[in-house]
């Protein structure tokens, strides 16, 4: 299991040419499937996006891609969910009973699947990734207990 | 489940997004019961909104947020205002409205109401009570003055015209300050007026 916090930064390496192609910036979850659709990348030559079938591996010091080419400029799908306000590190988490749980500290997800295992909230608390609703800009939205 | 402070909580969608804030309580048919709330936009600026929230498609009511399916589920707020008018109900002008007794005494005006919402079984909602900015008519009894904030309970079919709200004279005697213990005020004055009648 890897966490949003370890994984931002990492270096993100072609596995056809050795060379690093870009830094892992940020993730994009769909909250439908509850699962990361794609990783942000900064410091690559031709786009900002890579999409999570592209990934290789998601290793502990890098993300592998088969060449630089996998990296690409947002497609509509990752074009939506970035417009909504995708960030979930830091947003208020809310119940669908209505209830604050508290500020979603970090993500953890699997590295294989994408698949987000856990939400982490401040005060050590944490959620089951399957309790996942929505991602909007007011807050996260969990199915309540 | 009993909560107040309803004004101004957030109406947030599954998506997450927040889509409008509550602006006031409408009741249904003639009694206590919450018919819906009319809207106001979010943010410093924002006025009344032309949709309203039904209660029908209210999904939850908790302690920060009013959860809906989506914005979809927002209705022309004359529906509602309409519906509410035509049986005898409020139009939506709860808060702000003045209190009086059946005796004739103005007590304050609402600042905000105390709902408690029934089980999943009945999916009902009701207004148990209003809290109120006293007018300084109960200071003689030691209940606050002019400007202090009170419960006050209501029995469960309450009189609202949009200008003045009719309580019995008799919820005096059951008047709160705190929400912790407003339940058993609530359940002694209805205990109280079933009795009478």
């Amino acid at each position: 299991m890897m966490r949003f916090s370890d994984a931002d930064g990492r270096k993100i390496v072609s596995t056809s040419s050795a060379e690093t192609v870009g830094k892992v910036s940020g993730f994009v979850v769909d909250p439908v499937t509850r699962s990361v659709i794609a990783v942000q990348v900064r410091r690559a030559d031709d786009g900002d996006t890579l999409r999570w079938p592209q990934v290789v591996a998601f290793g502990s010091d890098a993300v592998t891609v088969e060449a630089a080419s996998a990296i690409t400029e947002a497609d509509d799908e990752v074009t939506a969910l970035l417009g909504k306000d995708h960030r979930l590190v830091g947003k208020r988490v809310l119940s669908t009973a209505g209830d604050e749980l508290g500020t979603l500290t970090d993500v953890e997800f699997d590295g294989a699947s994408g698949s987000v295992t856990r939400l982490l909230l401040a005060d050590n608390d944490e959620i089951a990734g399957v309790r996942l609703r929505g991602v909007g800009s007011y807050a996260v939205v969990v199915t309540a207990e | 489940m009993r909560t107040s402070g309803v004004a101004k909580r957030p109406v947030v969608t599954l998506d997450g997004e927040a889509v409008a804030q509550l602006k006031d309580v409408v009741f249904a048919a003639g009694g206590g019961a919450v018919g819906g709330f009319t809207l106001a936009g979010r943010g410093l600026f924002s006025g009344p909104l032309k949709e309203s929230l039904p209660w029908s498609s209210v999904l939850a009511l908790g302690s920060d947020a009013v959860m809906i399916a989506g914005e979809d589920s927002l209705a022309p707020a004359q529906d509602l205002l309409d519906a509410s008018a035509s049986s005898g109900g409020s139009g939506g002008n709860v808060l702000g409205s003045q209190v009086l007794t059946d005796s004739g005494t103005d007590l304050g005006t609402v600042r905000d109401v105390i709902i408690e919402v029934g089980g999943a079984a009945e999916g009902s909602c009701a207004v148990i009570g209003y809290e109120i900015t006293t007018s300084g008519a109960l200071e003689h009894k030691g209940m606050g003055h002019k400007g202090a904030t009170l419960l006050i309970p209501l029995p469960d079919t309450v009189a609202a015209s949009g200008e003045h709200l009719i309580v019995p004279a008799s919820a005096v005697d059951f008047v709160g300050n705190d929400l912790a213990g407003f339940g058993a005020s609530v359940e002694a004055f209805r205990a109280q007026l079933g009795g009478r009648a």
